[in-house]
């Protein structure tokens, strides 16, 4: 198990994000995240990254503490949070390096290059990021999210307003991410095909609650994940 | 090191480019009227050499702790607005690490407004007393005043997250720690004008200079007034430690 979940409470200024959340996710899952907007998706995100600390509650990210050992959860982690913002002054190159230069464990010019590679930049990376689409942006922010080549992967939001292609192209990189590197990987979403084509686990969270959680077959029975995930979330979130 | 990389980062974000270069171009503008006035005015040319280098210190501190408050506004909140924090926060560098980064940039801009003031110190404090020890002075205290100026807004900056509210705020401390120029000789000698003196850092320095430069006085006079400026420094490094270790998403 790389993540367990117990009793997670999360609130702000009287408002209760997280109300008592539970789950957990297994090594080399593909492990979906669903809900509506507003529903705790990224409040538990930034929880399990070491970014915020709960109200009350435990969370273990590969046996660490996320409260009392953050350092060693953010060394085997990494994440593309929503609203990923990047420095447009770099380039792609530059950037890769600021934050592989902020591990112990730094990557070299070739293991750069070969990311770069990985992400389909190849042949972008002395051009500066103000120059990028937003596709290429979201291709760059995984490979930042990579660079620490971590155990376990947050990605909120990750095909958010892309086209069909950049799409397709994030979904066929996080797969080969899974299957032969073995990441383990936590996907927030609530565009429903993305979690059809992705994860072979999911659990869905409404008003900080999770309503479902299991594998994503079992669960969707004969229906669809759009039945499921709209029974499960019949009055959405605020 | 993380703190020298994020330091780098700072560096090639805020000085070299061309808002940096604007900045020090615009810096040895005004250093290069001031001096003009004050070597060719028939009036400022009756001051003594004493008085022009201290009248010319006074502005490049100000200068150094204006730009120190700009760059610590724009520290955690402009990082915040641009998206581009939570990057930072997810790799193992600490908030305290990435604070000293953003503080030793907010220090390297100052050295260079320093560096550029130099030519400027010596053409107009040339042949008059204490210019050596009034550079020194300079340098000690303009570097206490901008570490304290800079922290104090970049801690400001990381409670509350918006670069325009910093902005704001900074400016008008900036405002308030000039405000014993905008009383007269014979206010600031009221006891009210003396613990503004007394308790105001930027005064203090002011206060410093005049003493150094055009009474000749020595290091023991000073005492007083330096220890007031330090304390100003240590608080300030506090409370940008316990806000950025205290900022949340």
């Amino acid at each position: 198990m790389i993540i367990s979940v117990e009793n997670l409470v999360k609130k702000y200024n009287g408002y209760t994000a997280l109300d008592g959340l539970n789950f957990t996710v297994e090594d080399g899952d593909i492990f979906g995240f669903l809900g509506p907007n507003g529903a705790g998706k990224t409040t538990t995100i930034r929880i399990l990254t070491a970014m915020i600390k709960a109200d009350s509650g435990n969370v273990l990210v590969d046996g660490h503490d996320v409260v009392k050992e953050p350092l060693a959860v953010k060394r085997i982690i990494n994440a593309l949070p929503e609203s990923n913002g990047y420095y447009e002054w770099m380039t792609a190159y530059e950037y890769l390096e600021f934050f592989s230069n902020l591990y112990e464990e730094k990557a070299s010019k070739q293991d750069i290059n070969k990311l770069l590679e990985v992400v389909g930049l190849h042949g972008k990376e002395g051009h500066l990021i103000r120059s990028y689409s937003r596709g290429m942006k979201q291709r760059l922010g995984i490979a930042r999210a990579l660079i620490n080549r971590p155990k376990l992967l947050f990605l909120d939001e990750p095909t958010n307003g892309l086209d069909p292609k950049g799409r397709r192209d994030i979904h066929d990189l996080l797969i080969d991410l899974n299957q032969k590197h073995s990441t383990t990987i936590f996907l927030s979403t609530h565009l429903l095909d993305d979690v059809e084509r992705l994860c072979n686990r999911i659990a869905i969270i409404n008003y900080g609650k999770i309503v479902r959680t299991g594998e994503l077959d079992r669960i969707k029975g004969k229906g669809t994940i759009e039945d499921i995930f709209f029974m499960s979330t019949k009055e959405g979130a605020l | 090191m993380k703190t020298a990389y994020i330091m780098q980062k700072e560096i090639k974000e805020s000085i070299l480019t061309p808002k940096g270069f604007l900045w020090y171009n615009l810096t040895s503008v005004i250093l290069s009227v001031l001096s003009y006035l004050f070597l060719t005015n028939s009036e400022l040319s009756l001051l003594d050499q004493g008085e022009m280098l201290y009248m010319i210190m006074n502005f490049i501190t100000a200068l150094g702790v204006l730009i120190g408050l700009v760059f610590g506004a724009d520290s955690f909140a402009g990082e915040i607005e641009r998206g581009t924090i939570e990057a930072l926060f997810l790799s193992p560098a600490n908030k305290t690490e990435i604070a000293m980064g953003k503080l030793g940039a907010a220090l390297t801009n100052w050295g260079i407004i320093f560096i550029i003031s130099l030519p400027y110190l010596f053409v107009v404090g040339k042949g008059g007393q204490n210019l050596l020890t009034g550079i020194a002075y300079l340098a000690i205290l303009g570097t206490l005043l901008v570490i304290t100026f800079s922290a104090f807004s970049m801690g400001l900056s990381a409670r509350i997250k918006s670069m325009k509210n910093s902005l704001i705020i900074s400016f008008f401390i900036f405002l308030l720690a000039g405000s014993p120029i905008f009383l007269s000789a014979a206010q600031r000698k009221t006891w009210f004008g003396n613990i503004l003196d007394l308790i105001n850092p930027f005064a203090d320095a002011i206060n410093t200079f005049d003493s150094v430069v055009i009474d000749s006085q020595g290091f023991s006079y000073q005492i007083g007034r330096v220890a007031i400026i330090c304390s100003y420094t240590f608080l300030s490094l506090w409370f940008l430690k316990r806000s950025a270790s205290r900022l949340e998403m």
